[in-house]
């Protein structure tokens, strides 16, 4: 469906690639995840806090991907995927959070008072350790 | 294997034996009588007049949006029937099975319908009305004027728009053969959890119901996102961002809902499939699972998914309102605002639909006050547009008729859910036949849309019109019955009758069950008169010389084709410079025809479609029964033919400028034209056909 | 802006004549893009409905998130899918400057680390199978192999795409159908890269806290 004078190679989409953002991109997000592995293995702060800490450089791995590796922005070729994402992503948090909210008050309304419901931040010995 | 089946297995069959084949049941044994009927109907005069290389070559592997659009419209029809007649089936059950000295007739004590059937049917009715009904007709009509509406010549991705029609088809015809090989889920619609796991319903009933609903819903996804990126990026110039007319708009947001929404369905399923199949224990009673959970990813569905519905159908009214007053439409921004406020604000309530299940009044309250400003958007629509009638020059032709009524059933399904959208109601009303009035009243807003959108954009597919007498006499007998039936059944909500019972054992109930009868009744008779409008109207064709403007006041670019539209929709691409293209040109008397012509590209027809259809049904019906060969090798064919069909070259081919010239001024080649004959001989002197 | 009346001295224009302006590109790696969002949604439900299986309540006697997550072994595998997208993500940059042998060698590389990824994957669900930790177990189970299988199977589905991009590169060369496809496939492959960060940090990770 295309004219076949046009060289896809110099198509927007192939030229904006880009090897210092690709490089960029994947040794931060490997950086990042690195420390994430540090800080559960060494566990130098209260689990809450670990908890907070590990999430928010996934979240700042997340953006490096999208701006490095995917190398979305504002621009003609990409300016629809940026939307699109933008607008997908409060429905991301809103499946996961709203679902989240609601069976932590229902576990409170209706599971037998004293059960263990959150039990991350314990320890339990099982068949395989 | 991994979980414990009940009945026989074999490794050729799959747990399907004759045993399945339910030939004792004198209901089934009526329907098959009737399907079979109704198949050789159809089937007979197309072997008489020879036409399966035209059907082969012009239908099955076409790429062409408004053929498929039209075959869409066609599976949905046929579904509907199916869906209302088990509609039927309901309303005659409840009627007669009223009390404990109801008569009992067939295998039932009470009625005619044991509890077990009476299941399979009120699941299959939901099932088949919101999935394989309404969603298919109401895609089918996007996929025809969306394109015209732009100014497109095709849909973004053509042959991917072919599979998606094949996919819904074939979970439709899955739907059809569970009535006669094995049985269907009793579980409603919903699927209700845990009567669904495989303890609780070890027959192949609730498989037939899971992978005909996933693999249409890979339709429907793709579908969404074949109208996102035609939207987006098919535009003629001109045409920006605030001239796009309101239809399209609403398909737009209706597709981000589908293409969001949808996956989470997909999910929902995918785990019961999981329970059923592998044991695992996502959503059982014991070992861990979680009942509630499967409630509260369908409903993360099942909420968009009637938004999904109800918007097209909004966008539908705003297309008909405006020519049948002759007026433009009210507030065109706030239209288009109100459109995506009610897609994003669908994605917070959806725990209205169990308010009850023991969230408490913290979650309960707001999901209760999202829901509640859901109708705020909702209602700006419906001033709009009745600013829009205000003063306009109105004629109730019927597509007029068919969108006021919509607009009083909007209102009372509207107000009633503002009711239940207040959990203090709700703990009232909660599964009681109120939700199942007000739910209906919502639908049948879809349904007086589609039947409104039908008509409308007929002459503009076809080349020629409705009958409009019996047309008006379609539409009263359906109103009609409307009426009888859903407002008997708001007060029966009232007096205390819960949902799906297949007895009643209130014989207080009974006059407002007659009514309802009565009123399923005059539902029946429009069955017929919309055949009998069907049978007038290809009959008197010949009396309308098919012109660009059938309703002589159509507003939008759609109009500015012939009628019948020839395949490539538009001979030259059209410069868009208003909102409303064709009333700009008709005031300021512009041409509404090129001189002269260029040469085009159009998609070729390609079999690949259809094949991975039936490829699809081997894999929903070969995983339903167990059959691990033929889903295997089902899969891995549609695995096959997708790789294949990524190595194809040649997928298109060029109309010259001197054949389109020759198109353009020949008559109509008939029901949209014959396009393939064109890229396969050269033109000269070719001809009508 | 509705119906709006002419203005003198300026004729409206009507038709379009001229190129056929569609840009084939554009419009499949924008209909790909929207099925990754939805492919993102698919893991936001089994994210949420780990969310819900992952407590104590759901682990009905047997093995919960810390005893069965081993995040350093883990992060072998994280170091393995983020070099494969490295891997082609090198070949992206050779299809700009048009050298059709790298970019074959990056898909190769591609496939290599990808394979590692199954590899190493595939072990781990031997590893925890042998000692009795199967997802007919548990609620959390069943939510926990379904999370990292599903990820699992669209690197296998993306290994099989590599494969047949191999295969038309070296046939066709860098024609248009080819070149969409290979951006296709770097959105597909780089997805997988972001869903396993969400993994490694709120299953792996989260777990082992």
């Amino acid at each position: 469906m295309s004219e076949p004078e046009l060289n896809p190679i110099l198509h927007g989409e192939v030229q904006q690639a880009s090897l210092l953002g690709y490089t960029a991109g994947f040794l931060l997000t490997l950086v990042l995840l690195g420390a994430a592995l540090l800080l559960t293995e060494f566990h130098p702060m209260p689990s809450i806090y670990l908890l907070g800490s590990i999430s928010g450089l996934a979240m700042i791995a997340l953006f490096c991907q999208t701006f490095l590796s995917f190398g979305l922005d504002i621009t003609r070729h990409n300016i629809w995927k940026s939307v699109s994402l933008v607008l997908t992503i409060p429905l991301f948090i809103l499946t996961i959070g709203l679902t989240a909210w609601m069976f932590q008050q229902l576990a409170i309304n209706t599971m037998i008072p004293g059960a263990n419901i959150m039990p991350g931040m314990t320890m339990q010995p099982t068949m395989l350790q | 294997m991994f979980v414990h089946l009940q009945g026989p297995y074999s490794f050729l069959f799959g747990r399907l034996t004759l045993a399945a084949i339910p030939y004792n049941n004198a209901i089934i044994q009526f329907a098959f009588v009737f399907a079979a009927i109704a198949a050789l109907l159809v089937v007979a005069p197309v072997l008489y007049y020879r036409k399966i290389p035209y059907l082969f070559r012009e239908w099955l592997t076409t790429v062409d949006h408004k053929k498929i659009g039209v075959m869409y419209i066609i599976v949905g029809l046929v579904m509907m029937f199916r869906g209302f007649f088990d509609g039927l089936m309901i309303r005659t059950q409840q009627v007669m099975a009223d009390g404990p000295h109801s008569a009992g007739h067939l295998e039932a004590a009470h009625g005619y319908l044991p509890p077990s059937h009476f299941d399979q049917i009120y699941s299959s009715h939901g099932t088949i009305m919101i999935i394989f009904a309404a969603t298919p007709i109401l895609t089918g009509l996007g996929n025809i004027i969306v394109p015209l509406q732009i100014g497109a010549r095709d849909m973004a991705f053509p042959t991917m728009n072919a599979i998606s029609l094949w996919l819904t088809t074939v979970g439709a015809a899955l739907i059809m053969a569970s009535l006669f090989i094995g049985d269907f889920s009793t579980a409603g619609w919903v699927g209700l959890i845990p009567l669904t796991e495989l303890d609780f319903s070890p027959s192949a009933g609730v498989d037939y119901w899971m992978w005909a609903i996933q693999i249409s819903s890979v339709g429907t996804t793709l579908n969404a996102i074949n109208v996102i990126a035609t939207i987006i990026t098919m535009r003629a110039p001109g045409m920006r961002w605030d001239r796009l007319p309101i239809f399209t708009w609403t398909t737009l947001s209706t597709s981000i809902i589908g293409l969001t929404s949808f996956p989470i369905l997909g999910v929902a399923l995918a785990l019961l499939g999981a329970d059923r199949y592998l044991g695992t224990h996502f959503y059982t009673a014991g070992l861990g699972g979680n009942l509630m959970l499967y409630t509260n990813l369908f409903w993360i569905w099942g909420h968009p998914e009637v938004y999904f519905l109800v918007l097209p159908a909004f966008g539908i009214l705003s297309e008909v309102v405006p020519v049948f007053a002759e007026k433009p439409l009210f507030g065109y921004i706030t239209m288009v605002a109100a459109t995506f406020a009610i897609a994003g604000v669908s994605w917070l309530v959806w725990l209205h639909h169990f308010f009850t299940m023991g969230a408490g009044p913290k979650v309960n309250s707001f999901f209760s006050v999202a829901t509640m400003a859901v109708g705020i958007p909702t209602g700006v629509k419906v001033f709009n547009w009745l600013f829009t009638l205000y003063r306009g020059r109105i004629t109730f032709d019927t597509p007029m008729l068919w969108a006021a009524g919509a607009l009083f059933l909007l209102l009372a399904g509207g107000l009633t859910g503002m009711m239940l959208a207040i959990p203090a109601i709700n703990y009232m009303v909660h599964n009681s036949v109120f939700v199942v009035a007000h739910f209906h009243c919502m639908v049948l807003v879809i349904v007086y849309a589609i039947f409104a959108a039908v008509i409308f954009w007929f002459p503009k597919v076809f080349g020629f019109k409705l009958d409009e007498r019996s047309g008006k006499w379609f539409f009263w007998c359906f109103t009609l019955g409307t009426l009888l039936v859903f407002t008997a059944m708001f007060g029966l909500g009232f007096m205390g009758e819960t949902r799906r019972l297949d007895y009643l054992y209130d014989t207080d109930w009974f006059p407002a069950l007659e009514i309802e009868e009565i009123g399923i009744g005059f539902y029946s008779l429009s069955c017929l008169l919309f055949g009998w409008m069907l049978f007038v109207s290809i009959r008197d064709r010949a009396k309308l010389k098919p012109v660009n403007d059938p309703w002589g006041k159509a507003r939008t670019l759609e109009w500015l084709t012939r009628s019948p539209v020839p395949f490539y929709n538009f001979a030259v691409t059209p410069h868009v410079n208003t909102r409303d293209e064709l009333t700009f040109r008709y005031l300021n008397h512009l041409s509404t025809e090129p001189d002269h012509f260029e040469a085009i590209h159009m998609p070729r027809n390609t079999p690949i479609p259809i094949i991975i259809g039936a490829l699809a049904f081997g894999f929903g019906f070969g995983i339903t029964w167990r059959i691990w060969w033929m889903t295997g090798l089902s899969l891995l064919g549609i695995i096959a033919v997708v790789i294949y069909r990524s190595f194809a070259r040649d997928t298109g081919y060029h109309l010259s400028a001197e054949v389109m010239s020759q198109l353009e001024h020949e008559p109509p080649l008939g029901v949209i034209a014959e396009s393939q004959f064109l890229s396969k001989r050269p033109l000269g002197g070719a001809g009508a056909h | 802006m509705t119906t709006q009346t002419l203005e003198p001295g300026k004729p409206p224009e009507l038709w379009h004549y001229g190129a056929e302006a569609h840009d084939v590109i554009a419009a499949k790696t924008l209909g790909f893009w929207l099925y990754m969002l939805s492919d993102a949604l698919i893991f936001a439900g089994i994210f949420a409905a780990y969310g819900v299986l992952d407590h104590s309540m759901n682990t009905a006697g047997g093995p919960g998130e810390a005893q069965i997550v081993h995040p350093i072994a883990a992060f072998w595998q994280t170091i393995a899918v983020l070099t494969s997208v490295f891997a082609y993500s090198v070949a992206t940059v050779a299809l700009k400057h048009n050298y059709r042998q790298l970019v074959v060698l990056g898909i190769l590389a591609a496939m290599l680390f990808g394979a590692i990824f199954l590899a190493l994957e595939m072990l781990d669900f031997a590893d925890l199978f042998a000692h009795g930790a199967t997802p007919q177990v548990s609620g959390f189970l069943s939510a926990y192999f379904l999370l990292i299988a599903t990820h699992g199977l669209h690197m296998a589905f993306g290994m099989l795409w590599l494969f047949v991009m191999l295969i038309q590169v070296i046939r066709f060369g860098l024609t248009t159908p080819v070149v969409a496809q290979l951006l296709n496939l770097r959105l597909f492959w780089q997805f997988q890269a972001a869903i396993w960060v969400c993994v490694y940090v709120f299953v792996y990770l989260k777990g082992a806290i």
